[in-house]
């Protein structure tokens, strides 16, 4: 790949892990990719305009047109208000084809949408905007047995990929682009059995979401993703955690693993915001890299690198006896840069004495090429309500 | 303007960058040793503007035809005996699907003042035509009147099937009659999703 600007004195391939030093002559950023993959390129030691390159692999089975069960959308630019997905129905969204519109899975099974074109919301106005409303581009509801793969969600005016009660879903290499308030990357609601693999979000809100709008989480793994927050929490569980109200509600068996953080600019690289009366547990992270953690808050607080609450939010549906959270582990997860060049502290809060946090697991830690082998390393500050947190 | 320059040309980089992605070409990694990728070609037709995806012809051939004469409900006072949320009662002759009336419980009545007696003899009833609207019967019942007291019912209750193959719209018939104030009664909305009657449009012809 070449890109050239004369303004252009250095750049750095992210993340670092790929080993790739460009070159930078007369203004010319020089370097080869040998494998698919996802390539952030930043120019002169700036985050602004920066560059995202998707290296997809080869296309395999890729739909026949012909096909009744198949919407084939070839390269070009397309618009169209809302596509409605039934089942066994597959939409195939060409490489070079921008599509402008929504695609709404609701009630269906044995679905899939797949390609390398994008679908662009920028023509959409904010879904708070008088007249208007969220679109969100790609939404699951109700649905099961659903494979995501391949495209690009760029812009859209509110979340980005939607999932709620649904079940045995997959998302494969889908990038997701969004600088647009309320942008949440990868957001599931009372979801079971998802996997989200070899994914991207760069993201104006929270990156990666769980919540309980209606029933519990279950079974969610996000493995190999990449990760840039703009705003807000990079892998966030809750605020909502039991929106509506359910009997025993619970979020558990969630692995985040072999996430890389580009950026964190805002809010808690890792969070559990337990605002209602779900029982977290059994939440497990691995191996997860931040490159560049600088958590600059709001005003002095939401800073951490690492927070778990139980107490009152905004989203809260409850004003007294939040839940729970037990039985989580996170096993390595390396700092390599921050914003002051200090460990950024880290918090976990309980309740009261019936809703407390128990049996947290911090183990490989390491934040700016020092190992953590204690709570005072992390700067993790618990209150009363906290038991059997360990660093190993 | 500016900002709808900048991204167009982004939409249009990243259409480029990936269609390279699909590109066939063989690549120097290291020295002297090649790669060999697959290589595809993509090329779009020549376009003005974003187009409708030919894969999902435009249903509006098959909508249920409305009658091409005045609306004499559009933009005309109206009221209900109430709403849910956001959803008011002026949304149903403002012109636009995209906005709508949503009752608050049952039985749900709207009146339009038509500000002066027009013959009618046609009531079309509209949600929003996406097919993101799934299919639902509402019953509704139509009544007129002259004076704005008395109401004669011109077409009584009956189910109608709302359904995005055909415009999410139905239209309720009657002999001609002079009528200065429409109402309509709803009593049933299958959707799962509200507890009430909706409309995107109420139309009288």
């Amino acid at each position: 790949m070449n890109r050239t600007d004369p303004g252009i004195t250095s750049a750095q391939v992210l993340p670092q892990s790929w080993g790739i030093t460009p070159t930078v002559e007369d203004g010319t950023v020089s370097f080869i990719l040998t494998e698919p993959g996802q390539y952030t390129v930043v120019f002169n030691g700036s985050v602004n305009k920066a560059l995202h390159l998707f290296a997809n692999p080869p296309e395999t089975d890729v739909p026949d047109p012909d096909d009744p069960d198949v919407y084939y959308i070839g390269p070009g630019e397309w618009v169209m208000d809302a596509i409605a997905l039934h089942d066994n129905e597959t939409l195939y969204i060409s490489g070079g084809a921008v599509l402008h519109s929504i695609i709404s899975v609701a009630n269906a099974r044995n679905v899939r949408i797949c390609g390398r074109g994008i679908i662009d919301g920028s023509d959409y106005p904010a879904w708070n905007q008088p007249g208007s409303y969220s679109r969100v581009p790609i939404d699951l509801n109700h649905s099961k047995d659903v494979t995501v793969e391949g495209i690009i969600v760029a812009n859209s005016n509110c979340w980005n990929v939607n999932s709620y009660s649904s079940r045995n879903v997959t998302i494969d290499n889908v990038k997701i682009i969004s600088g647009r308030q309320n942008g949440d990357g990868f957001t599931f609601q009372s979801c079971t059995d998802h996997l989200v693999t070899n994914c991207f979000a760069r993201t104006w809100d929270d990156s990666l979401v769980i919540k309980n709008y209606s029933g519990s989480t279950r079974g969610i793994t996000f493995r190999n993703i990449q990760i840039w927050t703009d705003l807000a929490q990079s892998m966030e569980i809750g605020y909502e955690t039991d929106k509506g109200l359910t009997l025993d509600p619970e979020i558990s068996g969630v692995l985040f693993e072999n996430i890389t953080v580009l950026y964190n600019f805002h809010k808690p690289v890792i969070s559990i915001h337990n605002s209602v009366d779900a029982f977290v547990h059994d939440i497990t992270y691995r191996n997860i890299t931040v490159e560049n953690a600088f958590m600059q808050g709001d005003n002095g607080y939401n800073k951490e690198l690492i927070e778990m609450t139980l107490q009152n939010s905004s989203w809260s549906t409850v004003r007294d006896e939040f839940g729970s959270i037990n039985n989580v582990l996170i096993d390595g997860l390396t700092v390599l840069n921050t914003l002051d060049g200090r460990v950024p502290r880290s918090r976990f809060s309980g309740q009261d004495e019936e809703h407390r946090i128990t049996n947290v697991t911090l183990r490989n830690i390491t934040i700016l090429g020092q190992p953590v082998r204690d709570l005072k390393g992390l700067k993790l500050d618990l209150n009363d309500y906290c038991d059997s947190i360990t660093v190993e | 303007m500016r900002k709808e320059r900048v991204m167009k040309g982004l939409l249009r980089w990243i259409c480029i960058l990936s269609a390279l992605m699909l590109l066939p070409f063989t690549a120097i990694a290291e020295a002297g040793e090649e790669i060999e990728t697959i290589v595809t070609i993509v090329s779009a037709p020549e376009q003005t503007e974003a187009e409708r995806p030919p894969c999902f012809p435009d249903p509006a051939d098959d909508y249920i035809p409305l009658p091409e004469t005045e609306n004499y409900a559009l933009g005309k006072p109206v009221i209900s005996g109430g709403h849910t949320d956001v959803y008011v009662d002026r949304n149903v002759n403002d012109g636009s699907t995209d906005t709508y009336w949503e009752s608050k419980g049952w039985p749900a009545e709207i009146t339009f003042e038509l500000g002066e007696t027009y013959t009618v003899s046609t009531v079309a009833v509209c949600l929003n035509p996406s097919s993101i609207w799934e299919p639902r019967i509402q019953e509704i019942a139509v009544w007129v009147s002259e004076d704005g007291e008395n109401y004669m019912e011109v077409a009584p209750a009956e189910k109608y099937q709302f359904d995005a193959a055909s415009g999410n719209r139905i239209r309720i018939d009657f002999d001609a009659c002079p009528a200065a104030y429409v109402r309509l009664v709803f009593t049933m909305n299958s959707s799962s999703r509200t507890g009430g009657a909706q409309a995107a449009e109420i139309c009288v012809y």
